[in-house]
């Protein structure tokens, strides 16, 4: 068990390239902490500069307040999981498990003791004698985080452990990590591009793009309180509804005039928008903020009005798709709405709940 | 040639099975290897019973036979005990050492005949020979990939890459240097990339996460038979050493995936010394801050746009194009225009690979 701290960790390659910039992180003991964000973004470089298998070009890197940056990987106390493990093909579950432990030329009872205890916290302790390939994908998996268990460690790093498998496998194992963080009760660091993945798992998330952090909070303030555009646009399936909008402030109203029809912001909201009279904004709504219901329509307070293209089924909610001036947007409603492909639908949004984000910052102006 | 440590081992097991002590020893009586138990039989015994025409003799309450390889002797083996037993015991015993030798011997060969090979110190008709001897199989369509030890020299590097890639499957290992492994990798077919990339993501990761090794990993080209291996080693090699003067951000790199980072590794160094004073001049930038390079870089990826780059750079506008400026005044090059872009980073390259050079030479 053991706390983190990154401080103004940059990574830069010889050729100049520099894959992390200025990155400043304290990681609690026991924390689950995820690093998410597109390929190419820095998350695995920060991983690996943790591991000690990449050099920090400059910062520190401190585990439990000693400075590491100097640190053999193997010296660390860390474990890793990375993306394409692959099991000994003629060595048994046990075996697989103890293989990394005989490199380190640990004693044999001390292996045994270790790979036991870690085939019973994850229930493999009857596929001890099995070989690979009489195992499934879930149980395959299972033995490859064991190789990380058995060492032991203060710190477990996990570099995208769920993308080989297929969809329903990974929901399976997400829970199935979880678990296992609550039951080790260690620090966990996981690196994911899956947004889904990162809000399931995470007591905080870390969304970094080009190697910086955008923004670091628990999966609910993400959601609620992006910081910037891309925040916003990153997390969250589907993706959060953007649309150009100007500013239009008459007296102490202050509206979003979008495709002809002014939404009028809430007074929280206004205030924040206003200096922004007569500019271009961006308009951000989840598609679950828009509604077909008549009970929504009722109380709205703005609505928005296009023809459907597209519908999806998904049987516990239906995605409606269309266009406003020209912007593609998708609406979250109920199963049971009437709406079909081609017809003109009226969609009450909920002002509430609507995020305007200056154009070319693209930093939130209001959440 | 098999240890007396790994023939100890041996030994001791069948002695815990079947409580019989063993002792080795070499033609001339010297000690090779025994159990706890055991006594060694006298050395002249041993060399009169090494030169005479029987399998085995009875001494006392010894048992001497005889472990030959390819029909000649090269170990005594002295059982302790009488009787059917005793004999049937030593029986297994040679014949587990001797199939313990042929294993090995066949290891070592198929090690020096893939070193040979890579190497390029084979003839044709050699490689078809010995290919055939060792039981490798000619004509299967085979890729290179070499995994370079960053870190100092660790044996747990090819332990852990043959536990993986196993002969099982056509996949052989050698080693034809301290910090590399080598893995001669079979395939499906002659395009099957996508497998040559998944084994060597597969060889990265695990150094990395069961060996705690640094590491960085290259591949050739799929090659269709025995006699080209040599061509994907080579390849491989190059990609290695390109990788790490121009894509050092890269873990796997690929032969196919070099890019111009290829084409400039093959100039000679006195051209690439021409172009660099053609581009600059006498101002040659030679050691660029990181706050200039890291400008000049997030500006060719964002396609020399100057709002994009100085939003991702978190600075003004006016700030961007005053240190474009700044860069131009000392080099005589506008990035903002595309041929100008373009010289400057090929120039870079070029200036990348001359600083390799040079700390090579040294």
């Amino acid at each position: 068990m053991a706390s983190l701290s990154l401080e103004h960790v940059y990574k830069k390659y010889p050729n100049g390239f520099e894959a992390v910039k200025d990155f400043n992180l304290d990681i609690a003991d026991k924390e689950f902490i995820i690093f998410v964000g597109p390929s190419g973004c820095g998350k695995s470089t920060t991983l690996r500069m943790i591991a000690g298998l990449e050099d920090i070009s400059q910062g520190t890197l401190k585990i439990d307040g000693k400075v590491m940056n100097d640190v053999e990987p193997k010296d660390r106390d860390i474990a890793m999981v990375f993306q394409n493990y692959a099991l000994y093909p003629h060595m048994t579950v046990y075996d697989n498990m103890a293989f990394g432990l005989k490199l380190r030329k640990v004693p044999k009872d001390e292996i045994d003791k270790m790979v036991r205890n870690a085939a019973k916290i994850l229930d493999l302790t009857q596929l001890l004698d099995r070989k690979p390939k009489a195992l499934s994908g879930g149980q395959r998996q299972r033995v490859a985080m064991g190789r990380a268990i058995v060492r032991n460690p203060k710190v477990f790093l996990m570099d995208e452990p769920l993308s080989n498998l297929d969809a329903k496998l990974r929901v399976q194992m997400r829970s199935e990590i979880a678990k296992l963080h609550q039951r080790l009760g260690t620090t966990i660091i996981y690196v994911t591009h899956d947004q889904t993945e990162a809000m399931t798992l995470g007591t905080r998330i870390v969304v970094m793009k080009d190697g910086v952090i955008q923004q670091v909070d628990t999966p609910q303030h993400l959601y609620d309180d992006p910081c910037n555009l891309f925040v916003a646009g990153f997390m969250g399936s589907p993706q959060m509804n953007f649309i150009d909008a100007v500013v239009k402030v008459t007296g102490d109203q202050v509206a979003l005039q979008v495709a002809g029809e002014d939404i009028v912001l809430p007074a929280s909201k206004a205030a924040a928008v206003k200096p922004y009279d007569g500019k271009t904004v961006v308009m951000g709504i989840r598609p679950e903020n828009l509604s077909d219901h008549e009970d929504d329509l009722k109380a709205a307070k703005a609505t928005l009005t296009s023809k459907v293209n597209v519908r999806e089924l998904l049987g516990a909610e239906v995605f409606l798709y269309f266009d406003i001036a020209d912007t593609p947007m998708i609406a979250r409603v109920d199963p049971r709405t009437s709406a079909q492909v081609g017809d003109q639908v009226k969609f009450a949004v909920d002002v509430e709940k609507i995020h305007v984000f200056d154009k070319e910052t693209e930093k939130v102006i209001t959440n | 040639m098999v240890s007396a440590q790994i023939v100890k081992t041996c030994l001791e097991e069948l002695t815990s099975i079947s409580k019989v002590e063993f002792c080795v020893q070499d033609p001339s009586g010297a000690l090779f290897s025994m159990t706890g138990g055991a006594e060694m039989t006298q050395n002249d015994v041993v060399a009169s019973f090494a030169s005479s025409s029987v399998d085995s003799q009875i001494m006392g309450n010894k048992y001497l036979l005889k472990i030959q390889e390819e029909d000649e002797t090269v170990y005594i083996l002295t059982a302790i005990g009488t009787g059917d037993y005793t004999l049937m015991i030593a029986k297994i015993a040679v014949s587990e050492l001797r199939n313990l030798m042929t294993a090995y011997r066949e290891k070592y060969d198929r090690n020096n005949f893939f070193q040979n090979l890579l190497l390029d110190n084979l003839l044709l008709v050699d490689i078809h020979n010995r290919a055939r001897k060792l039981h490798i199989n000619f004509a299967v369509p085979r890729a290179i990939i070499l995994a370079e030890i960053e870190s100092e020299s660790d044996a747990s590097a090819s332990d852990l890459l043959a536990s993986i890639f196993t002969t099982h499957n056509g996949d052989y290992l050698t080693e034809v240097d301290e910090n590399s492994v080598i893995i001669i990798k079979a395939v499906e077919n002659e395009n099957a990339y996508d497998q040559v990339q998944e084994s060597a993501q597969i060889a990265a990761d695990m150094l990395n996460t069961e060996a705690m090794l640094k590491v960085r990993v290259a591949y050739g080209t799929i090659v269709s038979d025995l006699k080209n291996i040599s061509k994907s080693y080579k390849e491989a090699r190059m990609a290695m050493d390109v990788g790490k003067i121009f894509y050092a951000e890269r873990r796997v790199i690929s032969y196919n995936e070099l890019g111009i980072g290829r084409l400039i590794y093959q100039l000679p160094s006195n051209l690439c010394n021409v172009f660099i004073q053609e581009v600059f001049g006498e101002n040659i930038p030679y050691d660029l801050d990181n706050e200039t390079l890291s400008t000049i870089n997030t500006f060719f990826e964002n396609n020399l746009n100057v709002s994009e780059t100085s939003r991702k750079l978190f600075i003004h506008r006016n700030t961007l194009v005053y240190r474009i400026e700044k860069l131009q005044k000392s080099t005589g090059l506008d990035i903002r225009v595309f041929d100008d872009a373009l010289k400057f980073k090929i120039a870079l390259m070029v200036m990348n690979y001359l600083k390799y050079l040079e700390n090579k030479d040294y």
